[in-house]
C-alpha cells in the first residue's frame, strides 16, 4: 500500500440543485503531474450497521477532475458520508471526509421553466424536464378581475400539456412549482406567464 | 412513489426505484443460491395473508431481519452489486423509520398472528447455514417487494 505522502483533498462540499448532487473539493496540485481522485460513499445503513464499509462512487473512482456527480449514488433520503483521496502513481493521500453528512432532502428546488402556447382555442404549456422524481403543480387563471384560479397536477415535464379549452381573445396567466415526493418538498412558484389567445406571451 | 396501506399505518416509498435496482443484480444473486427447494418467505406467511392490522408489524420485523442479518452479512467484490444493495438497504432503513413512526402512534400493533408468522420466517431463515440463508434471502427480495407492492 502506497505511503500517504500526497496531501489530502480539502474543502469538500456538496452543491445540490433539483436533485442533482455534485461533490467538489480543492484540487491537489503537484506541478507537472496529473492527480487522480477516488470518491467513496456510505449511506446511513452502512454507517449504522457496517461502518467499515465504504462504497466506490459510480462515476468517480477514479477521476481526474476535482468534482464528482454523485446523483446516482444518493438513492435514498438518508444521511450519506462522502470521502475523497488523491492518488499519484503509487502514492496515495489520506482520505478526506465531508464534514457534515449529506441528505438529498436539502437539495435546492428552483421554480420550473415554463412555456405557454396557444392555437387560438387551447391553452397549452410545456414544463422543464427535470427528471422522473419531479411532478408539477400548475396554477392558471383568466386575466380578469375576480377570476378563479385553477390547479392541475402534471406528472412529467418536457411534454406539451393541454390546460384548458380556452375562449378565443381571452387572456390567461399560468405559473408552476415543482414537487418532489421522495423528499416531500416543493419549489417556489415560477413567475406568472400570461398569453392572449392568438396573441404573444406577455411576461409580467 | 407508492403509498402502502398496512392496516391503519400508511407510508410512501420508492418501490419502483427499488424494483429497478434489484432487477439489475437479481440474476447474479439468484445464481449463488444453491438450495433450490427451500423458501424463507413462503405464501402462507405473506403480508397479504395477514390481518391488515398486523401487516405493519410483520413488515417491520421482516425489514429488521434484512437490515440486521442479511445486507450486512453479504460480501461481494462486485461494486455494482454493492451499490445496488446499499441503495436497497438505505431505502429499507427509510421504510423502517416510517414504520417506527406508526409504532409510536400506536398504528403498528404486534399481535399473535403477525408474531407467529414472523417466527416461522425466522425459523426458515435459521434452518439454513448463515451464508446460504443470506444469499437466499437476497434472492427473495423479489417476493418482499411484491408483498409491499400488493399492499398499495
Amino acid at each position: 500500500d502506497g505511503v500517504a505522502v500526497l496531501p489530502a483533498p480539502q474543502n469538500l462540499s456538496v452543491q445540490s440543485t433539483n436533485m442533482k448532487h455534485l461533490l467538489t473539493w480543492s484540487p491537489v496540485v503537484v506541478p507537472g503531474e496529473i492527480i487522480d481522485y477516488s470518491v467513496e460513499y456510505q449511506g446511513e445503513y452502512e454507517s449504522l450497521y457496517m461502518s467499515h464499509i465504504w462504497i466506490p462512487s459510480s462515476w468517480c473512482s477514479p477521476t481526474e477532475n476535482p468534482e464528482c456527480d454523485i446523483t446516482d449514488d444518493i438513492t435514498a433520503t438518508v444521511l450519506y458520508n462522502l470521502r475523497v483521496r488523491a492518488t499519484l502513481g503509487s502514492q496515495t493521500s489520506a482520505w478526506s471526509t465531508l464534514k457534515h453528512p449529506f441528505n438529498r432532502n436539502s437539495t435546492i428546488l428552483t421554480p420550473p421553466g415554463l412555456e405557454v402556447s396557444n392555437d387560438g382555442f387551447h391553452l397549452v404549456i410545456k414544463l422543464e424536464d427535470l427528471g422522473p422524481q419531479f411532478e408539477f403543480l400548475v396554477a392558471y387563471w383568466r386575466r380578469e378581475p375576480g377570476a378563479k384560479e385553477h390547479i392541475k397536477m402534471v406528472r412529467n415535464g418536457g411534454v406539451p400539456v393541454l390546460l384548458e379549452t380556452a375562449e378565443p381573445g381571452a387572456a390567461y396567466c399560468v405559473k408552476a412549482q415543482t414537487f418532489v415526493k421522495a423528499i416531500g418538498r416543493h419549489s417556489a412558484f415560477s413567475q406568472a406567464e400570461c398569453v392572449k389567445l392568438q396573441g404573444e406571451a406577455l411576461s409580467l | 412513489l407508492k403509498t402502502l396501506h398496512l392496516g391503519s399505518c400508511v407510508i410512501t416509498t420508492n418501490l419502483q426505484e427499488m424494483r429497478n435496482g434489484f432487477s439489475e443484480i437479481r440474476d447474479r444473486v439468484l445464481a449463488e443460491d444453491e438450495i433450490i427447494d427451500v423458501r424463507i418467505l413462503r405464501k402462507m406467511v405473506s403480508l397479504q395473508d395477514t390481518e391488515p392490522a398486523g401487516q405493519c408489524c410483520l413488515l417491520r420485523h421482516v425489514l429488521r431481519l434484512y437490515l440486521d442479518k442479511v445486507f450486512k452479512n453479504y460480501q461481494t467484490p462486485d461494486h455494482h452489486i454493492l451499490r445496488k444493495l446499499s441503495s436497497l438497504a438505505n431505502s429499507f432503513l427509510t421504510i423502517k423509520k416510517d414504520l417506527r413512526l406508526c409504532h409510536d402512534r400506536m398504528t403498528c400493533p404486534c399481535w399473535e398472528e403477525a408474531m407467529e408468522k414472523y417466527s416461522r420466517i425466522l425459523s426458515h431463515f435459521e434452518e439454513l447455514k448463515p451464508r446460504e440463508a443470506v444469499v437466499k434471502a437476497l434472492g427473495e427480495l423479489d417476493i418482499l417487494l411484491r408483498w409491499m407492492e400488493e399492499a398499495e
